[in-house]
């Protein structure tokens, strides 16, 4: 394999991992619990920028990834309490509510750091040679931790009894309810389980994007677009719907830029909320 | 024409309460007209500049409102067809100032947009009805791909630069005069929708949010009626935007863009989705504070996502609901009391009307499970049938395959000689097919008066009928009747149906059913939850109205008491198919019967 191609290659999987670190945590509160976060993209962006946070007050980068988690799984146990909770019956009210948190916590982002992008200075970006060419190797432990994430996820979801209860509440609430698991914790924890993954992927994310208030958007939308693909709480679909809005984007976006990649997604997006709305994967 | 005790009244405060009603649905636009016009006087002319980009953009967040408040649907995407407004009518704007003929083109630019909304609309719902959410993200992506494309072709829209140059229409000032314009249009959108919901079709609308699946079998087409709001929505966005591009002179993809979207969302929210004049105050209040505080204050728009948040979590009618809730008038509906009253209503359309049904061979799954397994039935003519059978017998199964809400995977069903495989629920109930469901569906936060109307104007609305006053007079002696036969709705009139006990929402489902005098009846489980005398009532109300109506009616039951007194066939059904059928004493000696009831056989 020629350097060119190999590097093509990479960089395909690379898009595919991130898209998948970001759409993870909806997959968890949309596919399970069936919210619309809207606030998603957020969390993303939140956890960028407490990477932004721990090299302003000078602490060792890594501490970020602590301060992420806290911070994403704090804000998100209050928001499912008080704002998701009392919302579950009106699925279009939830979508609102957290858009409106999502306006809030872009906001208040805002006012602290204010509208410019910004950057993380990092050792981080050293290349590492592979094959014939040379790859950066904070990309290829993305990639590795993309991966390994993606596994432990499948064996806790398939295997573990927590995964079985979530299983359960996702298949028939009511009937879980009646055999005695606490729905109402259950969702809570998948909930913030959610909103931490989306921060753990902003905090991953932080040294190779340019980080401002309004990146979530992006973020959610590309999420969404993976979950109406794949469709919502299954394995497969998930990967499936990776596989064809982070493929599609990657490819056309390298043969025809990166406006053309992006209106390809829209369209095909438009064309599974049209036609199956139930994902790549239904069953009927 | 039978008049009964109970319509009485209805009668005699029907002329006077239909001309209050017509004065009180200008009240907004006329209260609107008078600030409007005191503006200019109160502050100046940059004032009524300012406030006039507003105005501009709560016209087009009375269409989301509309959507969203009336139907029940929220459009997300709706700077889509405010920026094809925009970009038109500042093209037309610009074309005609050079060559006048052009002017002939501006109606387009309104059409244009409002005829995408409505295909768009018409493909996406013809569907599903629970393509709600999905339609919402839709529009999501439409928008976002006319952002994509504004930007992209510059060489029509000028690019990220922008559309500019654009005149102002002649002899009028962008900085003084526009705004007069500009004020009579949001008078003008206000007035409409006003009259609008005062009118059969607003009653519609609201009776699509509450229960769509009602509606269907009923005979509405609901998507239609869905995709036509949603053209007068983009309409009202489009003329909004045309105002837009007059107003500011330069028209750029962000006219187009997924942060307007929100805005309006977010204004109809604030304001009150549910009231016109409330969701454009929403985006004049919001948008013009926005405006002015956002410098002058950083935690500004952290207030706006506070306030957001709020109303959302608390206010679901928005700033409107709660001034409404402030003043003591009642909340959705209270405005848009239709009466009951004596004016003979027009026939039924009386062609296609179905009298004999077959089941041939219907095979039906679902997630793998054979619920029809050959169902072959048939009945011809007048009078009432039963079918009975163990739970999963697939009785509930064989009218959701009629209906329309259940694929035949094999077989067809015929009404008549007609084929309804594939057809929607509305258009089998359009051929004379009547549908109670087994949990009574009525429309909880419409009157009881109001249900009955609906009911009533199914299949008898043509041409302009449902923008016309006169139907909310219409009645029929099958009406009078009903509120014989069940005073207890006749009493009720004027309450939410969702409020009724579980036996009287029973009576008011079994009446929406007969109103629009169907020829065949599907009455699913008419007694579940019945006390034995109101049963006994109802077996009563239930022959009599299929005698009087001259239809065959199907009705599932479990109580072998009811169906004895009911008379007629018995049809049998077990596993998917028919078992047996016969007089009910034949049917209580058959073997095969009463192994399935005893449970003898598997």
């Amino acid at each position: 394999m020629d350097g060119g191609t190999l590097l093509h290659g990479l960089n395909i999987v690379y898009e595919l991992a991130t898209l998948a670190l970001t759409t993870l945590g909806l997959a968890v509160v949309f596919g399970l619990l069936g919210v619309m976060n809207m606030a998603h993209g957020e969390f993303v962006m939140i956890g960028a920028y407490s990477v932004v946070a721990a090299q302003q007050w000078g602490w060792p980068i890594a501490a970020a990834f602590p301060l992420a988690l806290a911070v994403c799984g704090g804000l998100g146990w209050m928001v499912e309490r008080w704002l998701i909770r009392p919302l579950y019956a009106r699925p279009f009210d939830t979508l609102l509510a957290t858009w409106a948190l999502a306006m809030l916590m872009r906001k208040v982002v805002e006012a602290i750091w204010g509208r410019g992008f910004r950057n993380i200075d990092s050792s981080l970006t050293a290349a590492v040679p592979i094959g014939s060419t040379a790859y950066p190797a904070y990309r290829l432990v993305l990639m590795a931790l993309a991966l390994l994430l993606l596994v432990a996820l499948f064996f806790w979801y398939r295997r573990s009894s927590a995964g079985l209860r979530v299983r359960a509440m996702t298949g028939n609430p009511v009937l879980a309810q009646a055999l005695g698991i606490d729905t109402r914790r259950l969702a809570s924890q998948a909930f913030v389980i959610g909103v931490m993954l989306a921060g753990a992927a902003g905090v991953l994310l932080a040294p190779l994007i340019r980080i401002e208030p309004g990146i979530g958007i992006d973020y959610l939308l590309d999420a969404f677009f993976v979950l109406v693909v794949g469709g919502l709480g299954t394995f497969g679909g998930f990967i499936g719907g990776v596989g064809v809005i982070g493929g599609s984007q990657a490819v056309v976006s390298s043969l025809a830029g990166q406006t053309s990649g992006y209106a390809l997604v829209l369209v095909i997006s438009i064309l599974f909320l049209w036609l199956r709305p139930d994902g790549l994967f239904a069953r009927r | 024409m039978v008049s009964s005790p109970a319509a009485e009244p209805a009668d005699t405060l029907a002329a006077g309460g239909i001309r209050r009603l017509r004065g009180r649905s200008l009240l907004p636009a006329a209260w609107l007209a008078a600030a409007l016009v005191a503006l200019p006087l109160a502050g100046d002319d940059f004032l009524a500049y300012q406030v006039g980009l507003f105005l501009v953009y709560g016209i087009a967040t009375q269409g989301v409102a509309l959507c969203w408040g009336r139907l029940g649907f929220l459009p997300l995407g709706q700077a889509l067809f405010f920026g094809l407004g925009a970009y038109l009518g500042g093209a037309t704007l610009k074309a005609a100032s050079a060559q006048p003929a052009w002017w002939l083109a501006l109606p387009l630019a309104l059409l244009l947009p409002a005829m995408l909304a409505w295909t768009v609309a018409r493909l996406v719902f013809a569907r599903s009805l629970r393509s709600g959410p999905y339609f919402s993200l839709i529009t999501l992506a439409m928008t976002m791909l006319g952002f994509l494309a504004a930007q992209q072709w510059s060489g029509l829209t000028g690019g990220f630069n922008g559309l500019g140059g654009i005149p102002e229409p002649p002899g009028l000032d962008r900085f003084s005069t526009l705004y007069g314009l500009i004020a009579v249009a949001a008078v003008a959108s206000t007035a409409l929708l006003g009259v609008l919901f005062s009118r059969p079709i607003g009653t519609l609308w609201s009776a699509i949010a509450q229960n769509e699946d009602r509606m269907q079998f009923l005979g509405y087409a609901t998507d239609r009626m869905k995709a036509a709001a949603y053209a007068l929505s983009a309409l009202l966005a489009a003329g909004a935007g045309a105002l837009f591009a007059a107003h500011q002179g330069i028209v750029t993809p962000q006219a187009m863009g997924f942060v307007l979207s929100t805005e309006f969302v977010i204004w109809a929210a604030v304001g009150g989705k549910a009231s016109p004049l409330g969701a454009l105050l929403g985006a004049v209040a919001v948008g013009y504070a926005s405006a002015e505080l956002r410098d002058l204050f950083a935690a500004w728009e952290v207030l706006v996502g506070l306030l957001f948040i709020a109303v959302v979590r608390f206010l679901p009618d928005g700033l409107a609901g709660l001034a409404r809730r402030g003043s003591g008038r009642a909340g959705t509906g209270g405005l848009g009391l239709p009466r009951l009253a004596s004016c003979p209503a027009p026939q039924t359309s009386s062609s296609s009307r179905a009298t004999a049904l077959r089941f041939e061979g219907v095979h039906c799954t679902q997630g793998g499970v054979r619920i029809l397994n050959g169902l072959n039935l048939e009945i011809e003519g007048p009078g009432i049938r039963c079918l009975i059978g163990p739970n999963g017998a697939g009785k509930t199964s064989a009218f959701n395959a009629l209906t329309g809400r259940l694929p035949l995977a094999a077989g067809r069903i015929l009404l008549d000689a007609r084929d309804v495989g594939g057809r929607p629920a509305w258009w089998v109930a359009q051929q004379g097919v009547g549908r109670k469901l087994q949990v009574p569906a009525v429309f909880p936060a419409l009157s009881v008066r109001e249900n009955l109307t609906v009911a009533l104007w199914a299949g008898r609305l043509r041409g302009a009928d449902p923008l016309r006053d006169e139907p909310h007079r219409w009645s029929t002696p099958l009406c009078a009747e009903m509120l014989e036969d069940f005073p207890e709705l006749g009493e009720a009139l004027d309450r939410p149906a969702g409020l009724l006990p579980q036996g009287h929402r029973q009576a008011l489902e079994f009446a929406l059913t007969v109103l629009p005098e169907p020829t065949l009846l599907l009455l699913d489980e008419p007694c579940a939850g019945l006390s034995p005398a109101e049963t006994r009532r109802m077996i009563e109300v239930i022959q009599r109205t299929v005698r009087r109506l001259g239809a065959g009616a199907l009705l599932i039951e479990h109580d072998l008491g009811a169906v004895a007194a009911l008379q007629g066939e018995v049809f049998v059904l077990h596993q998917g198919r028919l078992l047996a059928r016969g007089s009910l004493q034949d049917l209580q000696t058959d073997l095969a019967v009463r192994e399935v009831y005893a449970g003898g056989r598997k």
